[in-house]
């Protein structure tokens, strides 16, 4: 009739839908290490999921209410901050740069290390002494970070937000700084790049979702299993 | 920028309209929640909008200094404040105007809230408070009642799958004095257990990151919580809260047995003012709605609790309650027999000018039936 009756829905009175659990799992390298887990914690996602060319987003698994939905990095800590998904699997860098309060990250899966770091290119370090900076520019995808962590020092910094290849910014004149994820420290050294400051070290958390959390005894025993798995991995 | 006109419907960011049936819907379910604390011994204060800002901001208001909007009263030359939160207006009433009243003192109240700020998950800066406080109690038997009283409203009002989580937020701040840890640590300590981050908890060491720990893990469905509680040794300035949480536990459980009850013993956050013994309300379906607790009212420091339940988070949980029919009443039908009408449970829309269809004319108007030759007819 109209659409003022958003917030009259009724809830889903069926039990297959509003039992379901939603497992949100970051794109890219961090799902390679994690496939072990997922097979030691019995997690076997449809075929669909491994094949490159699909264009599914959401996946069944073999376990009948439990589905994975395979997102961004940064959007797994949205999906299951709003609850949309119950659990995740998010590295502590996303965890600091949104600090939603409605996730928990009971479980370090030990996997996906690195760490956040200040760089600047290798020639300017000689000339440059920190203590003297009141402001500062730098590029990088994680502005709240980068903000704390400066202003925890005194020291302003203006983010330029860019979504990858950060190592661009300085050698072409956008900022003196980056803040980024350094493993090796190889892509920093090809662009003329050196780390000045360690911010934090990084790894894969389990996240969930806090109502799901304190209201699904099921979300507790994901959190167990994953516990073994990751003891398992590292034994 | 582009120069846009401002549209005329478009609101400040995180304000909106309620509109007809929702504003009805929430109506119905406050009235609903105010019978059932009424009929608990509940009587309802009404307190203004707009306070003084010293005194909205001082005790347990402080916690929401933040989130106040603040305006100058042209008349006194002072600073008011939007209250941001009912509870410190409520402890203001109890500890001043109704000083004399008996105590224990039970007091309920419903009115809208004004924010500073939204958050990304709850983009809300205005809406609907629901709760009670119950002043000058200090038996655990209050804390139960509060809590039973919460369950019962939102169970009537028909809020499905509810599930008390316990916890007191003072709990890390005791055990980490009780041990004598530095204000650094705790406040690590804080962070990482905000977060449920047992890595982060580990990383800080020491013997409060020990206990903290066991805690953590021991948080989730009462029964197993409380084995475990019952097995660490807590610092005497912990040990009081234990005490109160076993004896309210019991209260609940004599009560409501089937009642799903949860602890989290290292649960803080959102808790400004409470200092004891606290409670979040969930609904599996929509999370949280509503939380409580334990805190010291007025200068004088009186033993209270009480909870507060969001309208917002609520509505959407909750089955609609069917508004009565709407019957149309064609142009020149006497007063007297549409209020027959009325009397007997149907909502009258009358016509105000003769109109040759008055069916497809109580089908505009959104009526289920219409009024002919005495007689109310089914519009198909």
């Amino acid at each position: 009739m109209s659409a003022d009756t958003s917030a009259l829905r009724t809830p889903a009175n069926d039990a297959s839908v509003t039992d379901r659990l939603v497992l949100a799992l970051p794109k890219g390298r961090i799902l390679k290490e994690l496939r072990p887990l997922l097979s030691h914690a019995g997690i076997i996602p449809e075929p669909a999921f491994d094949d490159d060319k699909s264009r599914l987003l959401h996946f069944a698994t073999n376990i009948p209410n439990l589905s994975i939905i395979r997102v961004r990095s940064f959007d797994v800590a949205t999906f299951v901050a709003f609850g949309a998904a119950h659990l995740g699997v998010a590295g502590n860098d996303v965890l600091m740069e949104f600090d939603y309060p409605e996730i928990y990250s009971p479980l370090d899966l030990g996997i996906g290390k690195c760490h956040l770091a200040v760089a600047e290119p290798a020639e300017m370090i000689a000339s440059d002494d920190p203590t003297r900076w009141s402001h500062v520019r730098v590029a990088t995808k994680y502005p709240e970070v980068t903000k704390r962590h400066f202003a925890a020092r005194g020291v302003q910094a203006e983010c330029v937000k860019l979504n990858g290849a950060m190592e661009l910014a300085p050698t072409l004149g956008l900022c003196r700084l980056i803040v980024d994820l350094v493993s090796t420290g190889s892509t920093l050294k090809a662009n003329g790049l050196e780390q000045v400051e360690h911010i934090a070290n990084v790894s894969s958390r389990l996240i969930v979702n806090r109502a799901a959390f304190k209201t699904r005894p099921e979300v507790s025993q994901w959190i167990d299993t994953f516990r073994e798995a990751v003891n398992a991995h590292q034994a | 920028m582009p120069a846009d006109a401002l549209n005329s419907a478009l609101l400040p960011a995180g304000l909106h309209d309620v509109l007809p049936s929702e504003a009805a819907h929430e109506a119905v379910a406050v009235e609903r929640l105010l019978a059932e604390f009424a009929a608990h011994g509940y009587r309802r204060v009404d307190p203004p909008l707009v306070e003084f800002e010293e005194n909205l901001l001082s005790g347990a208001g402080a916690a929401m200094a933040k989130q106040t909007f603040r305006v100058m009263d042209p008349h006194s030359q002072r600073m008011m404040a939007v209250r941001a939160d009912i509870t410190p207006q409520i402890v203001r009433i109890a500890t001043t105007r109704l000083l004399n009243e008996a105590r224990p003192l039970r007091l309920c109240y419903a009115g809208p809230v004004l924010r500073v700020n939204g958050t990304q998950l709850r983009p809300e800066r205005q809406f609907t408070q629901v709760g009670v406080e119950l002043i000058g109690a200090v038996e655990p038997e209050a804390d139960a009642e509060v809590i039973l009283l919460a369950v019962q409203a939102l169970t009537a009002i028909g809020v499905p799958h509810l599930s008390v989580d316990l916890c007191v937020p003072k709990m890390v701040e005791r055990i980490c004095a009780g041990l004598g840890r530095p204000d650094d640590e705790v406040r690590q300590l804080r962070a990482a257990l905000d977060r449920k981050d047992v890595a982060g908890v580990a990383e800080v060491g020491g013997p409060a990151a020990t206990l903290l720990e066991t805690l953590m893990s021991a948080s989730g469905p009462a029964d197993r919580a409380m084995r475990a509680l019952t097995a660490v040794e807590l610092p005497e300035e912990a040990e009081l809260d234990r005490r109160r949480l076993t004896a309210a536990l019991a209260v609940m459980r004599a009560a409501l047995p089937d009642l799903t009850v949860t602890i989290d013993l290292v649960e803080h956050r959102g808790f400004g003012y409470q200092t004891g013994l606290s409670f979040t309300l969930f609904s599996r379906d929509v999370g949280e709605v509503g939380q409580g607790g334990r805190y010291h009212a007025g200068a004088n420091k009186e033993r209270a609790t009480g909870f507060t339940l969001y309208m917002d988070y609520i509505l959407p949980a909750i089955p609609v309650v069917p508004a009565p029919a709407r019957v149309y009443v064609p142009h020149g039908t006497p007063w007297a027999a549409s209020g027959k009408l009325r009397a007997d449970g149907w909502v009258t829309v009358a016509g105000l000018a003769p109109v040759a269809d008055a069916a497809a004319e109580a089908k505009r108007l959104l009526c289920g039936h219409r009024l002919a030759d005495g007689v109310v007819h089914p519009v198909e």
